[in-house]
Protein backbone atom coordinates (compact mmCIF):
# COMPACT_ATOMS: atom_id res chain seq x y z
CA UNK A 1 0.00 0.00 0.00
CA UNK A 2 1.56 3.48 -0.73
CA UNK A 3 1.66 5.71 2.08
CA UNK A 4 -1.92 6.03 3.47
CA UNK A 5 -1.30 9.86 4.76
CA UNK A 6 -1.26 10.64 1.52
CA UNK A 7 -4.32 9.20 -0.07
CA UNK A 8 -7.28 10.88 -0.96
CA UNK A 9 -11.06 8.96 0.31
CA UNK A 10 -11.97 7.87 -3.37
CA UNK A 11 -7.91 6.12 -3.32
CA UNK A 12 -7.99 4.54 0.05
CA UNK A 13 -11.39 3.08 -0.92
CA UNK A 14 -9.32 0.89 -3.07
CA UNK A 15 -7.18 -0.28 -0.46
CA UNK A 16 -8.06 -3.48 1.72
CA UNK A 17 -9.67 -1.61 4.89
CA UNK A 18 -7.74 -3.59 7.16
CA UNK A 19 -4.35 -2.14 6.07
CA UNK A 20 -6.13 1.21 6.26
CA UNK A 21 -6.99 0.72 10.09
CA UNK A 22 -3.69 -0.93 10.45
CA UNK A 23 -1.85 2.16 8.78
CA UNK A 24 -4.51 4.78 10.90
CA UNK A 25 -4.05 3.24 14.19
CA UNK A 26 -0.47 3.13 13.69
CA UNK A 27 -0.18 7.17 13.26
CA UNK A 28 -2.53 7.75 16.09
CA UNK A 29 -0.55 5.80 18.59
CA UNK A 30 2.20 7.93 16.67
CA UNK A 31 0.68 11.26 17.06
CA UNK A 32 -2.05 11.04 20.39
CA UNK A 33 0.52 11.79 23.06
CA UNK A 34 1.58 14.90 20.99
CA UNK A 35 -1.60 16.49 20.10
CA UNK A 36 -4.55 14.45 22.10
CA UNK A 37 -7.08 14.99 19.48
CA UNK A 38 -9.00 11.49 20.13
CA UNK A 39 -10.72 11.75 24.14
CA UNK A 40 -11.90 7.78 23.42
CA UNK A 41 -9.88 4.97 20.82
CA UNK A 42 -12.73 2.64 20.18
CA UNK A 43 -11.88 -0.99 18.87
CA UNK A 44 -14.68 -1.17 15.60
CA UNK A 45 -15.06 -4.18 13.81
CA UNK A 46 -16.51 -2.49 10.89
CA UNK A 47 -13.94 -2.33 8.07
CA UNK A 48 -14.29 0.51 5.99
CA UNK A 49 -12.45 3.72 4.98
CA UNK A 50 -11.61 4.82 8.61
CA UNK A 51 -12.87 8.53 10.09
CA UNK A 52 -13.83 9.75 13.69
CA UNK A 53 -15.62 12.18 15.08
CA UNK A 54 -16.62 15.38 17.39
CA UNK A 55 -17.65 13.35 20.93
CA UNK A 56 -21.16 15.30 20.32
CA UNK A 57 -22.28 12.76 17.62
CA UNK A 58 -24.34 9.46 19.70
CA UNK A 59 -24.04 6.32 19.15
CA UNK A 60 -26.42 4.41 21.27
CA UNK A 61 -24.69 2.38 23.57
CA UNK A 62 -21.66 4.71 23.54
CA UNK A 63 -20.59 7.63 25.51
CA UNK A 64 -21.02 11.22 24.11
CA UNK A 65 -19.50 13.06 26.40
CA UNK A 66 -19.36 16.54 24.39
CA UNK A 67 -16.17 17.56 25.80
CA UNK A 68 -17.66 17.91 29.06
CA UNK A 69 -17.58 17.11 33.06
CA UNK A 70 -21.18 17.00 33.36
CA UNK A 71 -22.26 14.41 30.29
CA UNK A 72 -18.32 12.37 30.34
CA UNK A 73 -20.57 9.34 31.58
CA UNK A 74 -23.88 9.91 28.99
CA UNK A 75 -24.11 6.68 27.34
CA UNK A 76 -26.60 7.67 24.04
CA UNK A 77 -29.54 6.02 23.64
CA UNK A 78 -29.88 6.58 19.89
CA UNK A 79 -27.48 7.15 17.42
CA UNK A 80 -27.19 10.50 14.90
CA UNK A 81 -28.99 10.57 11.69
CA UNK A 82 -24.97 11.80 10.37
CA UNK A 83 -23.18 8.50 12.04
CA UNK A 84 -25.94 6.41 10.63
CA UNK A 85 -25.84 7.40 7.02
CA UNK A 86 -21.79 7.01 7.21
CA UNK A 87 -22.14 3.49 8.63
CA UNK A 88 -24.91 3.00 5.60
CA UNK A 89 -22.55 3.78 2.97
CA UNK A 90 -19.75 1.74 4.71
CA UNK A 91 -17.21 4.41 6.43
CA UNK A 92 -15.85 2.82 10.18
CA UNK A 93 -15.65 5.03 13.33
CA UNK A 94 -13.02 4.58 15.09
CA UNK A 95 -13.56 7.02 18.06
CA UNK A 96 -14.75 10.05 19.63
CA UNK A 97 -12.47 13.05 18.50
CA UNK A 98 -11.78 16.21 21.40
CA UNK A 99 -13.53 19.29 20.82
CA UNK A 100 -14.23 22.16 23.14
CA UNK A 101 -16.90 21.82 25.79
CA UNK A 102 -20.05 21.56 24.90
CA UNK A 103 -18.80 22.86 21.22
CA UNK A 104 -19.00 26.71 22.91
CA UNK A 105 -15.56 27.89 22.53
CA UNK A 106 -13.39 28.92 19.26
CA UNK A 107 -10.03 27.85 20.44
CA UNK A 108 -9.80 23.97 21.06
CA UNK A 109 -8.88 24.62 25.09
CA UNK A 110 -10.60 21.87 26.85
CA UNK A 111 -9.80 21.48 30.83
CA UNK A 112 -11.60 18.54 31.60
CA UNK A 113 -10.24 16.31 28.72
CA UNK A 114 -6.86 18.34 27.70
CA UNK A 115 -6.54 20.90 25.00
CA UNK A 116 -6.02 19.50 21.61
CA UNK A 117 -2.63 20.77 20.14
CA UNK A 118 -2.10 21.91 16.93
CA UNK A 119 -0.36 18.98 14.44
CA UNK A 120 1.95 22.05 13.20
CA UNK A 121 3.07 23.62 16.16
CA UNK A 122 1.75 22.22 19.67
CA UNK A 123 2.17 25.33 21.05
CA UNK A 124 -0.66 26.97 18.90
CA UNK A 125 -4.47 26.87 18.98
CA UNK A 126 -6.41 24.40 16.96
CA UNK A 127 -8.90 26.43 16.55
CA UNK A 128 -12.60 24.97 17.80
CA UNK A 129 -14.78 24.24 18.21
CA UNK A 130 -14.15 20.59 15.98
CA UNK A 131 -10.63 20.90 17.46
CA UNK A 132 -10.27 16.80 17.70
CA UNK A 133 -11.32 17.03 14.46
CA UNK A 134 -9.45 18.96 12.76
CA UNK A 135 -5.74 17.84 14.21
CA UNK A 136 -6.98 14.24 13.54
CA UNK A 137 -7.28 14.83 10.08
CA UNK A 138 -4.68 17.57 9.49
CA UNK A 139 -2.30 14.47 11.33
CA UNK A 140 -3.46 11.80 8.91
CA UNK A 141 -4.91 10.11 11.59
CA UNK A 142 -8.02 9.36 9.83
CA UNK A 143 -9.67 10.47 6.37
CA UNK A 144 -12.41 12.84 7.12
CA UNK A 145 -14.16 13.19 10.49
CA UNK A 146 -17.33 15.31 11.54
CA UNK A 147 -18.03 18.65 13.22
CA UNK A 148 -20.65 21.34 13.82
CA UNK A 149 -20.19 24.81 13.20
CA UNK A 150 -22.07 27.62 14.81
CA UNK A 151 -20.01 30.20 14.59
CA UNK A 152 -17.12 29.08 12.90
CA UNK A 153 -16.46 25.85 14.55
CA UNK A 154 -15.47 24.04 11.25
CA UNK A 155 -13.73 26.22 9.78
CA UNK A 156 -11.68 27.49 12.79
CA UNK A 157 -9.57 24.35 13.23
CA UNK A 158 -10.23 23.65 9.11
CA UNK A 159 -7.93 26.96 8.66
CA UNK A 160 -5.33 26.33 12.06
CA UNK A 161 -4.48 22.55 10.90
CA UNK A 162 -4.26 23.68 7.42
CA UNK A 163 -7.51 21.37 5.76
CA UNK A 164 -10.57 21.45 3.99
CA UNK A 165 -13.76 22.13 6.39
CA UNK A 166 -17.48 22.68 4.74
CA UNK A 167 -19.96 24.66 6.67
CA UNK A 168 -23.04 23.38 5.77
CA UNK A 169 -26.22 25.63 4.38
CA UNK A 170 -28.46 25.98 7.85
CA UNK A 171 -30.74 22.86 7.27
CA UNK A 172 -28.68 20.82 4.53
CA UNK A 173 -27.69 18.27 7.41
CA UNK A 174 -29.84 16.47 9.98
CA UNK A 175 -28.66 17.58 13.58
CA UNK A 176 -31.22 14.31 14.76
CA UNK A 177 -28.58 12.83 17.47
CA UNK A 178 -26.32 15.80 17.88
CA UNK A 179 -25.33 17.97 20.60
CA UNK A 180 -27.40 21.23 20.29
CA UNK A 181 -25.95 24.64 21.07
CA UNK A 182 -28.18 27.20 19.11
CA UNK A 183 -31.23 25.70 17.17
CA UNK A 184 -31.16 28.52 14.52
CA UNK A 185 -27.53 28.75 13.83
CA UNK A 186 -26.42 24.80 14.77
CA UNK A 187 -25.17 23.37 11.10
CA UNK A 188 -23.25 19.97 10.96
CA UNK A 189 -20.14 19.41 8.09
CA UNK A 190 -17.29 16.99 7.26
CA UNK A 191 -13.40 18.06 7.94
CA UNK A 192 -11.60 16.40 5.31
CA UNK A 193 -7.90 16.29 3.59
CA UNK A 194 -9.45 18.35 0.24
CA UNK A 195 -12.52 19.44 -1.10
CA UNK A 196 -13.27 16.01 -2.83
CA UNK A 197 -13.16 14.50 -0.12
CA UNK A 198 -15.30 16.96 1.74
CA UNK A 199 -18.04 16.20 -1.76
CA UNK A 200 -18.11 12.61 -0.92
CA UNK A 201 -18.57 13.05 3.00
CA UNK A 202 -21.48 15.20 2.18
CA UNK A 203 -22.85 13.21 -0.05
CA UNK A 204 -23.74 10.65 2.41
CA UNK A 205 -24.79 13.01 5.29
CA UNK A 206 -26.79 15.66 3.38
CA UNK A 207 -30.43 15.66 3.32
CA UNK A 208 -34.16 15.95 4.78
CA UNK A 209 -34.63 13.95 7.61
CA UNK A 210 -38.14 13.76 9.77
CA UNK A 211 -36.51 13.37 12.84
CA UNK A 212 -34.89 17.15 12.58
CA UNK A 213 -37.84 19.21 11.44
CA UNK A 214 -35.65 21.94 10.92
CA UNK A 215 -34.22 20.22 8.54
CA UNK A 216 -34.67 20.88 5.10
CA UNK A 217 -36.62 19.17 1.72
CA UNK A 218 -34.17 21.22 -0.76
CA UNK A 219 -32.68 17.94 -3.55
CA UNK A 220 -29.61 17.28 -2.35
CA UNK A 221 -26.97 17.30 -5.35
CA UNK A 222 -24.79 14.99 -6.71
CA UNK A 223 -21.51 16.60 -5.07
CA UNK A 224 -18.61 14.19 -6.49
CA UNK A 225 -20.20 14.50 -9.97
CA UNK A 226 -20.37 18.28 -9.64
CA UNK A 227 -17.07 18.92 -8.81
CA UNK A 228 -15.41 16.88 -11.70
CA UNK A 229 -17.61 18.63 -14.24
CA UNK A 230 -15.32 21.79 -15.90
CA UNK A 231 -16.82 24.74 -14.22
CA UNK A 232 -15.97 28.88 -14.11
CA UNK A 233 -15.90 30.96 -11.16
CA UNK A 234 -17.37 33.70 -10.62
CA UNK A 235 -15.56 35.10 -7.16
CA UNK A 236 -16.55 38.89 -5.09
CA UNK A 237 -13.92 40.27 -3.33
CA UNK A 238 -13.36 43.28 -1.33
CA UNK A 239 -9.89 43.63 -1.76
CA UNK A 240 -9.30 46.91 -0.11
CA UNK A 241 -11.17 45.39 3.83
CA UNK A 242 -8.39 42.48 3.46
CA UNK A 243 -5.79 44.60 2.40
CA UNK A 244 -6.55 47.12 5.85
CA UNK A 245 -7.80 44.72 8.24
CA UNK A 246 -6.01 41.41 7.51
CA UNK A 247 -2.21 40.40 8.60
CA UNK A 248 -0.07 41.31 5.62
CA UNK A 249 0.94 37.50 5.35
CA UNK A 250 -2.68 36.11 5.43
CA UNK A 251 -3.53 39.22 2.92
CA UNK A 252 -0.82 37.89 0.28
CA UNK A 253 -1.90 34.73 0.70
CA UNK A 254 -5.53 34.83 0.01
CA UNK A 255 -5.45 37.86 -2.79
CA UNK A 256 -2.82 35.14 -4.72
CA UNK A 257 -5.56 32.53 -4.21
CA UNK A 258 -8.28 34.53 -5.20
CA UNK A 259 -6.40 35.51 -8.94
CA UNK A 260 -5.64 31.82 -9.06
CA UNK A 261 -9.73 31.08 -8.86
CA UNK A 262 -10.94 34.63 -10.90
CA UNK A 263 -8.34 36.63 -12.73
CA UNK A 264 -10.88 39.23 -12.73
CA UNK A 265 -12.68 39.68 -9.37
CA UNK A 266 -15.58 41.32 -8.86
CA UNK A 267 -15.00 44.08 -6.14
CA UNK A 268 -17.63 44.66 -3.61
CA UNK A 269 -18.23 47.00 -0.21
CA UNK A 270 -17.69 44.23 2.47
CA UNK A 271 -20.51 43.02 4.17
CA UNK A 272 -20.63 44.53 8.06
CA UNK A 273 -19.03 41.99 9.58
CA UNK A 274 -19.11 43.52 13.13
CA UNK A 275 -23.04 44.07 12.65
CA UNK A 276 -23.59 40.95 11.54
CA UNK A 277 -21.46 39.17 14.07
CA UNK A 278 -23.13 40.82 17.19
CA UNK A 279 -26.23 39.68 16.09
CA UNK A 280 -24.97 36.28 15.78
CA UNK A 281 -23.60 36.32 19.17
CA UNK A 282 -27.01 37.60 20.66
CA UNK A 283 -28.61 34.28 19.21
CA UNK A 284 -26.33 32.52 20.35
CA UNK A 285 -25.82 33.49 23.42
CA UNK A 286 -29.26 33.60 24.20
CA UNK A 287 -30.23 30.02 22.36
CA UNK A 288 -27.07 28.12 24.40
CA UNK A 289 -27.86 29.39 27.75
CA UNK A 290 -31.56 28.50 27.42
CA UNK A 291 -30.42 25.43 26.54
CA UNK A 292 -28.20 25.11 29.27
CA UNK A 293 -30.41 26.64 32.15
CA UNK A 294 -31.28 23.42 34.49
CA UNK A 295 -26.91 22.33 34.44
CA UNK A 296 -26.80 26.32 34.96
CA UNK A 297 -28.83 26.35 38.22
CA UNK A 298 -28.38 23.19 39.42
CA UNK A 299 -24.50 22.46 38.83
CA UNK A 300 -22.20 26.31 37.24
CA UNK A 301 -19.31 24.78 39.39
CA UNK A 302 -19.18 21.61 36.62
CA UNK A 303 -18.74 24.24 34.03
CA UNK A 304 -14.82 25.46 32.76
CA UNK A 305 -14.79 28.68 34.07
CA UNK A 306 -14.63 29.85 30.28
CA UNK A 307 -17.87 28.51 29.19
CA UNK A 308 -19.66 29.09 32.43
CA UNK A 309 -19.16 32.99 31.71
CA UNK A 310 -20.26 32.63 28.22
CA UNK A 311 -23.58 31.12 29.00
CA UNK A 312 -23.91 33.56 32.25
CA UNK A 313 -23.70 36.16 29.47
CA UNK A 314 -27.06 34.53 27.55
CA UNK A 315 -29.39 34.97 30.38
CA UNK A 316 -29.33 38.98 30.08
CA UNK A 317 -30.53 39.42 27.02
CA UNK A 318 -33.27 40.68 26.53
CA UNK A 319 -36.01 38.58 24.94
CA UNK A 320 -36.80 42.15 22.50
CA UNK A 321 -33.22 42.31 21.06
CA UNK A 322 -33.17 38.41 20.53
CA UNK A 323 -36.22 38.26 18.61
CA UNK A 324 -35.73 41.42 16.50
CA UNK A 325 -32.46 40.29 15.43
CA UNK A 326 -33.70 37.29 14.23
CA UNK A 327 -36.30 39.41 12.69
CA UNK A 328 -33.44 40.99 10.83
CA UNK A 329 -32.38 37.59 9.40
CA UNK A 330 -34.16 37.17 6.21
CA UNK A 331 -33.08 40.71 5.18
CA UNK A 332 -29.66 40.27 5.65
CA UNK A 333 -29.84 37.58 3.32
CA UNK A 334 -31.12 38.48 0.80
CA UNK A 335 -28.71 42.33 0.82
CA UNK A 336 -26.12 39.46 0.91
CA UNK A 337 -27.33 37.74 -2.53
CA UNK A 338 -28.53 40.91 -4.21
CA UNK A 339 -25.65 43.49 -3.31
CA UNK A 340 -22.67 41.35 -2.25
CA UNK A 341 -23.04 38.33 -4.42
CA UNK A 342 -24.69 39.72 -7.06
CA UNK A 343 -23.52 38.03 -10.43
CA UNK A 344 -20.58 36.27 -8.74
CA UNK A 345 -20.79 32.68 -7.38
CA UNK A 346 -18.91 33.03 -3.93
CA UNK A 347 -17.31 35.67 -1.53
CA UNK A 348 -13.89 35.19 -0.61
CA UNK A 349 -12.35 36.21 2.08
CA UNK A 350 -9.88 35.36 4.82
CA UNK A 351 -11.03 32.48 7.40
CA UNK A 352 -8.85 34.09 10.31
CA UNK A 353 -7.32 37.13 9.38
CA UNK A 354 -4.52 37.64 11.84
CA UNK A 355 -1.52 35.39 12.77
CA UNK A 356 -2.72 32.32 14.98
CA UNK A 357 -2.10 32.84 18.39
CA UNK A 358 -0.50 30.59 21.12
CA UNK A 359 -2.87 28.45 23.60
CA UNK A 360 -1.39 30.41 26.34
CA UNK A 361 -2.77 33.51 24.57
CA UNK A 362 -5.91 32.53 24.68
CA UNK A 363 -6.20 30.00 27.68
CA UNK A 364 -7.19 30.49 31.26
CA UNK A 365 -3.88 32.85 31.77
CA UNK A 366 -3.97 34.52 28.55
CA UNK A 367 -4.34 38.16 30.28
CA UNK A 368 -5.64 41.61 29.04
CA UNK A 369 -4.87 40.77 25.24
CA UNK A 370 -7.35 37.70 25.57
CA UNK A 371 -10.80 39.03 24.95
CA UNK A 372 -9.55 40.96 21.56
CA UNK A 373 -7.76 37.95 20.21
CA UNK A 374 -10.57 35.49 20.49
CA UNK A 375 -12.79 38.49 18.64
CA UNK A 376 -10.13 38.51 16.17
CA UNK A 377 -10.19 34.93 15.93
CA UNK A 378 -14.35 34.57 15.37
CA UNK A 379 -14.62 38.02 13.17
CA UNK A 380 -14.84 36.62 9.82
CA UNK A 381 -16.92 33.22 10.66
CA UNK A 382 -19.95 33.90 12.47
CA UNK A 383 -21.74 36.49 10.01
CA UNK A 384 -21.82 33.70 7.75
CA UNK A 385 -24.08 31.75 10.42
CA UNK A 386 -26.43 34.74 11.35
CA UNK A 387 -26.77 34.60 7.17
CA UNK A 388 -27.26 30.66 7.48
CA UNK A 389 -25.18 30.53 4.31
CA UNK A 390 -22.74 27.86 3.40
CA UNK A 391 -18.94 28.22 3.43
CA UNK A 392 -15.69 26.25 2.74
CA UNK A 393 -12.74 27.26 4.24
CA UNK A 394 -9.54 25.47 2.81
CA UNK A 395 -5.52 26.04 2.95
CA UNK A 396 -4.02 28.74 0.97
CA UNK A 397 -0.56 28.89 2.23
CA UNK A 398 1.80 29.22 5.74
CA UNK A 399 3.11 31.69 7.31
CA UNK A 400 6.23 32.78 8.04
CA UNK A 401 6.48 30.50 11.30
CA UNK A 402 5.23 27.45 9.53
CA UNK A 403 0.81 27.83 10.06
CA UNK A 404 -1.60 27.28 7.42
CA UNK A 405 -3.46 30.25 6.37
CA UNK A 406 -6.77 29.66 4.72
CA UNK A 407 -9.36 30.79 2.60
CA UNK A 408 -12.95 31.46 2.96
CA UNK A 409 -15.23 30.51 -0.04
CA UNK A 410 -19.34 32.30 0.96
CA UNK A 411 -22.18 31.19 -0.95
CA UNK A 412 -25.44 31.52 -1.67
CA UNK A 413 -28.04 28.50 0.30
CA UNK A 414 -27.76 25.37 -0.48
CA UNK A 415 -24.69 25.91 -3.33
CA UNK A 416 -22.43 23.35 -1.43
CA UNK A 417 -21.90 22.12 -4.95
CA UNK A 418 -20.34 25.61 -6.50
CA UNK A 419 -18.59 26.11 -3.53
CA UNK A 420 -16.72 22.96 -3.97
CA UNK A 421 -16.21 22.77 -7.21
CA UNK A 422 -14.63 26.10 -6.48
CA UNK A 423 -11.83 24.26 -4.47
CA UNK A 424 -11.89 21.52 -6.03
CA UNK A 425 -10.22 23.57 -9.05
CA UNK A 426 -8.30 26.14 -6.63
CA UNK A 427 -6.70 22.37 -5.00
CA UNK A 428 -6.09 20.82 -8.89
CA UNK A 429 -3.61 24.18 -9.09
CA UNK A 430 -1.83 24.10 -6.45
CA UNK A 431 -0.70 21.81 -2.92
CA UNK A 432 -1.17 23.47 0.32
CA UNK A 433 -3.63 21.03 1.17
CA UNK A 434 -1.15 17.99 0.66
CA UNK A 435 1.12 19.83 2.79
CA UNK A 436 1.24 17.15 6.08
CA UNK A 437 2.86 18.19 9.53
CA UNK A 438 5.92 16.21 10.42
CA UNK B 1 -29.19 45.28 37.57
CA UNK B 2 -27.20 42.31 35.56
CA UNK B 3 -26.87 40.04 38.97
CA UNK B 4 -30.40 40.34 39.86
CA UNK B 5 -31.80 39.38 36.18
CA UNK B 6 -29.81 36.27 35.93
CA UNK B 7 -30.83 35.70 39.96
CA UNK B 8 -34.74 36.19 38.68
CA UNK B 9 -33.93 33.01 36.50
CA UNK B 10 -32.07 31.08 38.94
CA UNK B 11 -28.58 31.64 37.76
CA UNK B 12 -25.93 32.23 40.36
CA UNK B 13 -22.94 34.11 38.69
CA UNK B 14 -19.49 33.16 39.47
CA UNK B 15 -18.02 35.44 41.78
CA UNK B 16 -16.51 39.03 40.32
CA UNK B 17 -18.55 38.49 37.30
CA UNK B 18 -20.87 41.19 37.52
CA UNK B 19 -18.82 43.94 35.87
CA UNK B 20 -16.95 42.47 33.30
CA UNK B 21 -20.00 40.43 32.04
CA UNK B 22 -22.51 44.36 32.10
CA UNK B 23 -19.62 45.69 30.21
CA UNK B 24 -19.52 42.83 27.68
CA UNK B 25 -23.27 42.86 27.14
CA UNK B 26 -23.00 46.17 26.61
CA UNK B 27 -20.52 46.15 23.96
CA UNK B 28 -22.38 43.19 22.72
CA UNK B 29 -26.18 45.29 22.23
CA UNK B 30 -24.63 48.44 21.21
CA UNK B 31 -22.97 46.59 17.93
CA UNK B 32 -26.15 44.89 17.21
CA UNK B 33 -28.16 47.97 17.82
CA UNK B 34 -25.84 49.65 15.39
CA UNK B 35 -26.69 47.59 12.31
CA UNK B 36 -29.06 50.39 10.38
CA UNK B 37 -31.22 47.46 9.03
CA UNK B 38 -32.77 46.87 12.25
CA UNK B 39 -34.47 50.39 12.17
CA UNK B 40 -35.95 49.86 8.82
CA UNK B 41 -37.57 46.68 9.29
CA UNK B 42 -40.85 46.11 7.34
CA UNK B 43 -43.52 46.01 10.16
CA UNK B 44 -44.74 42.06 8.97
CA UNK B 45 -41.08 41.11 9.02
CA UNK B 46 -41.09 38.02 11.76
CA UNK B 47 -38.51 35.07 12.49
CA UNK B 48 -39.81 32.53 10.13
CA UNK B 49 -39.42 34.71 7.58
CA UNK B 50 -35.65 33.38 7.17
CA UNK B 51 -36.53 30.10 6.05
CA UNK B 52 -38.60 31.58 2.97
CA UNK B 53 -35.56 33.89 2.35
CA UNK B 54 -33.26 30.65 2.34
CA UNK B 55 -34.82 29.28 -0.53
CA UNK B 56 -35.69 32.40 -2.15
CA UNK B 57 -32.00 32.76 -1.92
CA UNK B 58 -30.78 29.72 -3.31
Amino acid sequence: MSDAALLSLAQARAVPPRELQQACRARIAQWQPRINAFIALEENPAMGVPLAHKDMFYRAGRVSGCGSKILRERVASETSAALERLDAVGFADLGRLNMSEFAYGPTGHNEHFGDCRNPWNPDYITGGSSSGSAAAVAARLVFGALGSDTGGSVRLPASACGITGLKTTWGRVSRHGAMPLSHSLDTIGPLARSAEDCAVLLQAIAGFDPRDPLSSREPVQDYSESIQTKTSIRVAISTRWIERNAHPEVAAAVLAAAKALDRNPVEVEAPDFDALSAHCLVVMQAEASAQHSRWMRERPGDYSPAVRARLEAGYAIPATVYLEVLRARAAWLERFCAQILGGADLYLLPTIAIPLPTREQTGPRGGAEMPRLLAEVTRLTRWVNYLGVPALALPCGFDSRGLPVSLQLVGRPFAEAKLLAAGQVYQRATDWHRRVPV
Amino acid sequence: MVEAMLEAQGIALAPGRAERLARGLEGLLQASAADPLRTTLEFHADPPGFVLALDKCK
